[in-house]
């Protein structure tokens, strides 16, 4: 039996819609309830957290998985990328009040001893560290907007989708660090170990992917 | 309560027994093919390391200095160790040279990992005569593995030549960036960068399969056909017969976008799977360019394996002794003398000192033995079934 797993919350329809529209078995996952493990047909879904997603499939407890550029960038988990879904594209961005802007067009050492907020810690290290700068992060779980408006942070790196919420608290994109989407990845092992299903379902769901809107 | 530091781990009960098990069997199967043992030291100076690894390897280095003040980093790496000790301790005409070893390393950890420190078994041949050599290592190594109850571990094998033979006419920087999103398992970025580069229709082709070429032993006929007469896989193809022959065959599995973290790996290169875990017990391969850069003429094979994982697998998982052997009515001489009778037959007891045969029973029970003996009587006691046997 191969084993998925797939983000609860936000991205859960569109990975659940991505798997109806390959024609996987799908039939339980429209309505799971309160259900952690369905299985249908030969493939056993596990919902999880998205932040939890890269673990289950790095320790191999599943084969394959949906999960988000930002989780996987932020996990550091040594699995293989299969396919992009372009679903859910946004970007990775540094953002802050616009008289910053000068910092970040400046040399380098501007930005040494900035305090950065953010949900991804590891993403804004390895950022910063590349661009020479040492920088002082601060870990929030949400609400990362408000940091810089109440004096908490300087800027914030945080992702993107439209910039409303950027704009709603007087913020503006200061630099774009990568752009993030739903992707598909699977464990080092299973690919090694099934790869002729892998890839069966990589073809299906790049299909998939082909047809369904952005 | 006394911790350790973060990131540190003492490795007690159960699963020392069995890492000490792992370690007998590999130790001992190496030792009789006439692998010496290596004990490198804990320190190894950075000047010596440093430009031997790539920048990610080297980034997990923990650094030290020595009271002499001299930069060090602790060992991250024994095949490093053991390379530098043989270019420096043998003349050319003592070799081949083999050395296994069984010992800590210490890096900062990668996810998913956390500890900074963890136990290594390794071996490493230099100076071999032929693709013999290759097999020797690897048969062991499935021997060991056998012996220790693994009997379901599975090579992944690929060739560390592929990716850059087919990367020749691409310029070095993008050759790196294309070869460091396969090794990063990023498939999408992989055929990005293909796509933007003007590479010649022989080679394009041949590095848009390389991630898809993945199986039995067919997939090297799937692999040389892209070459059009070269034999690249040449090597690993005799490797996979020699295993076959040896009846390993269904223990193998072919992976031709197989890459290893370390870049001095320049032939057939392999991980080791268990089907119980999800995550690699180690491996290896061939590295004849770690060599040159040590002034070592000729080739090299080596691998190490994580012994804490290995163990925790291992038909040694559970392995305290199953016998509890009470001294009874018996002086401490005469009590140890019956039961060196027994661990004489290979059996492996623990001694119980209790005074009254009551109690010694109460802690075999508690302490999950499966057996009890009085050693004064010779009455033997089924724990589990709580029946009474002759001795």
């Amino acid at each position: 039996m191969l084993t998925i797993a797939l983000p609860t919350g936000r991205v859960f329809s569109q990975a659940a819609e991505l798997i109806r529209r390959a024609g996987l078995p799908s039939k339980e996952l429209s309505s799971p309830g309160r259900r952690l493990v369905i299985e249908e047909e030969g493939i056993r879904y596990i919902l999880a957290k998205p932040t939890d997603v890269p673990l289950y499939v790095g320790y191999g407890t599943a084969d394959l998985a949906f999960a988000g550029g930002d989780v996987l960038l932020e996990s550091g988990m040594p699995l293989v990328e299969l396919l992009d879904t372009e679903q859910g594209r946004c970007s990775v961005v540094v953002a802050g009040p616009p008289s910053l802007s000068c910092r970040f067009h400046g040399h380098a050492s501007e930005l040494m001893g900035m305090k950065v907020a953010t949900k991804y810690p590891r993403i804004a290290d390895n950022y910063f560290s590349s661009r020479g700068a040492q920088v002082d992060i601060l870990h929030l779980h949400g609400s990362i907007e408000l940091a810089p408006k109440l004096g908490l942070a300087d800027c914030i790196l945080d992702i993107v989708q439209t910039g409303n919420t950027l704009r709603a608290n007087f913020l503006e994109i200061l630099e774009e660090v990568c752009t993030v989407s739903l992707r598909l990845v699977g464990s080092r092992k299973s690919i090694a170990f099934r790869w002729p299903e892998v890839r069966e379902i990589r073809r299906k769901i790049e299909e998939a992917v082909k047809e369904m809107p952005l | 309560m006394k911790r350790l530091p973060r990131g540190c781990v003492n490795a007690g009960g159960n699963l020392a027994s069995a890492m000490e098990e792992c370690r007998r069997e590999f130790l001992s199967t190496f030792r009789s093919w006439g692998y010496r043992p290596f004990l490198p030291s804990a320190l190894q100076l950075l000047e010596s390391s440093w430009d031997l690894l790539p920048p990610a390897v080297r980034s997990r280095l923990i650094a030290v200095n020595t009271p002499y003040g001299e930069p060090c980093c602790l060992r991250g790496d024994i095949t490093l160790a053991a390379v530098t000790y043989l270019a420096t301790h043998y003349a050319p005409e003592e070799r081949p040279l083999r050395i296994c070893y069984s010992d800590r390393i210490y890096m900062k950890p990668a996810p998913p990992k956390r500890a900074l420190e963890s136990f290594q078994i390794g071996a490493e041949l230099l100076g071999w005569e032929g693709h013999g050599a290759d097999v020797e290592m690897l048969s062991l190594l499935l021997s060991t593995l056998d012996a220790a109850g693994l009997e379901r571990t599975v090579l992944v094998l690929g060739d560390a030549t592929l990716l850059p033979r087919a990367l020749l006419p691409v310029d070095t920087p993008t050759a790196e960036k294309i070869a460091s999103a396969l090794s990063r398992g990023c498939l999408p970025e992989y055929f990005s960068l293909l796509k933007g580069e003007n590479i010649p229709e022989f080679y394009r082709n041949i590095l848009m399969h390389i991630p898809d070429l993945r199986g039995g032993a067919e997939i090297l006929d799937r692999g040389e056909a892209l070459w059009r007469g070269e034999s690249p896989l040449s090597g690993l193809r005799g490797i996979v017969a020699s295993l076959t022959d040896l009846g390993y065959g269904g223990r193998i599995i072919i992976d031709l976008s197989l890459a290893r973290e370390l870049a001095y790996y320049s032939g057939p290169i392999f991980d080791v799977y268990s089907p119980d875990s999800g995550r690699t017990l180690g491996g290896g391969g061939r590295y004849d360019r770690l060599l040159s850069f040590c002034g070592m003429e000729g080739q090299a094979m080596g691998f190490a394996l994580d012994l804490e994982a290995m163990a925790s697998l291992s038909r040694f998982r559970n392995g305290r002794p199953h016998l509890m052997a009470w001294c009874g009515n018996l002086s401490p001489k005469e009590a140890l003398e019956r039961a060196g009778e027994l661990t004489g037959k290979g059996m492996s007891l623990e001694m119980s000192w209790a005074e009254g045969r009551e109690s010694s029973l109460e802690s075999a029970e508690i302490r999950g033995f499966s057996t009890w003996t009085d050693l004064s009587d010779g009455t033997v006691l089924d724990l589990a079934g709580r029946g009474n046997t002759p001795c």
